[in-house]
């Protein structure tokens, strides 16, 4: 099956791909585009769009509401000045409300915010607004209402500072990581970050070189060129030569894409704050290239298949919501594992065909895993190929000559049984 | 000696025989034509000699061996759809075509310029396919097939959706490749092409080859009953002449079939006293689209294009 033009077909996959603009502009767009939604992803969490917000602050006593006062002002965004807040006393809210309610409404008041004095003992504050599901507000404000409180609550106790600060404070979890390795090491978030941006690429680059290889089979289905290479080459030489040529690009590609955390472990040049520092080796690397390489071989030849069956890209989709759901049901699996890297699902979904080329990367970034589980997950991957293939290699014989009326999935059953 | 030979080869696609026992062979140095109409089996014949589809049954039989890896690699084939990777270069292509034969090198970088002037596209090598007229696109199809000097030339409806001035071009070509002693088949369903072509003909129908050999000795076998008439005048009183079977109007000739062999001596006369002027009178001519159509019934030989390509 491999031979001189199962090579002149790789080449010149190579050579297509490679010099292609659109293969050297995702190459090079992808990471900023990555990069690019995780910013606009923060962005647009943290512009909470409270900017100019007029708040009321009403409590029941004088005396109150300077000591709440003094608390809130302390704040940045009431420094700013991107809150404006006004200070009221009232015994009856209910009718203090009443009187807002054309401002409220017409939310030239955004929100009044009522502490009663009952709230020195069980913290409950009411919020009136016109749409009290919006939380910035309430989320911002709480913070030195809550001061005041607590100051409020243990002032009368003979408490010192110190205690009351000790009470404030969370828990701080620091994680370490227990392996082979003499000492425990500090784990920051580097890991985790990695662990997203190696799935994040498997699965962009996995969905991106599919529908690329897809389309080229299509091209040479359609053009009918097909037929007189089919001539010179068999299908079984065509269809590997296409999936090497593809994934060889596919595999460059990464390789380009994966040359910061090369350089990031291998030199001083970059030194990342201790909390991002992540810990893989050259094997990882390694590894992780390996199992891209495979996972490209055996969706490629999917890919590559349903290419060849159906004429036009509507129809194709038909077929191509099965192979998309083996990548995107593993990519969501592999997303479990950053709350629980030992989660049950991932585990088994780690040994299993199609899912462990998308899971086995993610669990060995986040956890030890044994040397044996990586060999396993290789063993999976390389009998997917011997099982998959002949059969691939079958409907892609039959499919890509022919034309007319789109395949049922029967009809693409009998080709496996004609005599190819 | 036969080049070829195609021994009881069968196909089926589910239900239907796209191929049903056809036995031919291919003479060495001919050219030879499978003839027959539209979706007969032809381009499936001709798929299961260049081995791209696998017959059920049935061998094919190269100078004595069975047909394999190295046939392809002596055969130029042009498909009738043909096609070409829209955006790659016209040398790209036609030296990518001769690579998957196993012919590279500067040799066949030479040759390939060399075919590139005399089609007058030297000076295009560099354009992209999909920047060529279609015209020029066929010469590029023509270039890739005999490119790698093949021992066999298989083309599959050579002609159809060409132009006249790459009809001829094509022509020539045939020509010339057959003086080098190459074997040359083509399908067609065209049969005046065939005609003026072919040494050899195998016609086909329904899959079931249903005539092979020679074009002189299947014409002479025709031929005895039938007389080809260009006239000028009125010939109707033939049509109840008692030593008449047939009267059929080609258009431009007629044929006329006689009961006994010895009748068209008579026949002339009796046109002559009829003041029927006569411009040919060919007494051992049939054509082969009479051949056909004495064979393979009253159908029209000129059926519309295949839908399906299976």
């Amino acid at each position: 099956m491999f031979n001189y033009r199962t090579l002149a077909v790789i080449k010149r996959e190579l050579r297509e791909k490679l010099m292609s603009k659109s293969f050297i502009i995702m190459t090079i767009l992808l990471p900023v585009f990555m990069f690019g939604i995780i910013g606009i992803q923060t962005l647009l969490i943290s512009y909470e769009g409270d900017n100019g917000s007029q708040i009321e602050i009403v409590t029941q006593s004088d005396e109150m509401i300077n000591s709440v006062k003094e608390y809130i002002s302390a704040e940045e965004f009431v420094k700013s000045g991107s809150y404006k807040i006004t200070y009221n006393v009232t015994n009856d809210i209910e009718e203090y409300v009443n009187s807002k309610k054309p401002l409220l409404v017409e939310e030239k008041l955004d929100g009044v915010i009522f502490i009663p004095n009952s709230a020195l003992k069980d913290k409950k504050v009411r919020y009136f607004a016109k749409t009290p599901n919006n939380r910035s507000i309430p989320d911002k404000i709480s913070t030195p209402i809550n001061k005041f409180l607590i100051d409020q609550y243990f002032g009368t106790r003979n408490l010192s500072r110190d205690e009351l600060d000790f009470a404030r404070l969370g828990v701080d979890f620091a994680g370490f990581k227990v392996s082979e390795k003499e000492e425990f090491e500090e784990q920051g978030y580097g890991n985790l970050i990695l662990a997203y941006v190696f799935m994040f690429l498997l699965y962009i680059s996995l969905l991106m070189m599919g529908s690329m290889t897809m389309q080229s089979v299509q091209e040479e289905k359609n053009s009918k060129i097909v037929e007189v290479i089919l001539s010179s080459v068999n299908s079984k030489e065509l269809l590997a030569g296409k999936i090497l040529g593809s994934s060889i690009t596919g595999a460059l590609q990464m390789m380009v894409w994966l040359l910061p955390v090369l350089t990031i472990i291998s030199t001083t040049w970059f030194v990342l704050p201790p909390e991002f520092t992540f810990d893989i080796t050259y094997g990882h690397l390694i590894y992780f290239l390996i199992n891209f390489f495979f996972g490209l071989v055996i969706f490629l030849g999917l890919f590559a298949t349903v290419g060849s069956v159906f004429e036009t890209a509507q129809e194709a989709q038909s077929g191509m919501w099965p192979v998309m759901m083996l990548i995107m049901i593993p990519f969501f699996i592999a997303l479990s594992m950053m709350r629980n890297p030992n989660n049950q699902i991932a585990e088994i979904a780690s040994f299993l065909p199609f899912s462990t080329l998308m899971v086995m990367p993610g669990k060995f970034v986040l956890t030890d895993v044994p040397v044996w589980q990586l060999f396993a997950s290789m063993a999976v991957n390389v009998l997917t190929i011997l099982i998959i293939f002949p059969l691939a290699g079958k409907i892609f014989r039959v499919g890509i000559l022919r034309s007319g009326k789109k395949p049922s999935l029967a009809d693409i059953i009998k080709w496996l049984k004609y005599k190819y | 000696m036969n080049a070829l030979e195609v021994k009881n080869l069968s196909k089926k696609f589910g239900s239907l025989k796209a191929v049903d026992d056809a036995s031919f062979y291919v003479p060495e140095g001919s050219i030879f034509g499978l003839i027959g109409r539209n979706g007969a089996g032809k381009t499936t014949t001709i798929r299961m000699m260049m081995n791209i589809i696998i017959p059920d049954s049935g061998e094919i039989i190269l100078r004595g061996a069975k047909v394999g890896q190295e046939f392809r690699n002596k055969v130029g084939y042009l498909p009738e759809e043909r096609g070409l990777y829209k955006r790659m270069k016209v040398i790209d292509t036609i030296l990518y075509f001769a690579e998957l034969k196993g012919k590279t090198g500067r040799e066949i970088h030479k040759k390939a310029n060399a075919y590139l002037k005399r089609f007058e596209l030297f000076d295009r090598r560099n354009s992209k396919i999909e920047d060529l007229s279609k015209g020029n696109q066929q010469k590029i199809q023509f270039i890739s097939t005999i490119l790698h000097d093949p021992e066999f030339i298989i083309l599959d409806e050579p002609f159809s959706g060409m132009d006249p001035i790459n009809t001829n071009l094509l022509k020539e070509v045939i020509l010339e490749e057959k003086q080098k002693g190459k074997v040359i088949i083509f399908s067609t369903h065209l049969m005046e092409f065939a005609e003026k072509m072919c040494d050899h003909i195998a016609m086909i129908d329904h899959g079931k080859i249903i005539l092979n050999g020679s074009l002189v000795d299947i014409k002479k076998k025709y031929a005895q009953k039938n007389i080809t008439l260009n006239y000028e005048g009125n010939i109707s009183f033939l049509s109840s002449n008692p030593m008449v079977e047939k009267i059929s109007d080609f258009g431009n000739s007629t044929g006329i079939r006689v009961k006994e062999e010895h009748f068209s001596q008579d026949i002339l006369r009796l046109l002559l006293q009829n003041n029927v002027i006569v411009k040919k009178f060919d007494s051992n001519d049939i054509s082969l689209q009479e051949i056909f159509v004495e064979l393979a019934g009253k159908e029209d030989v000129e059926i519309k294009k295949e839908v399906s390509n299976v």
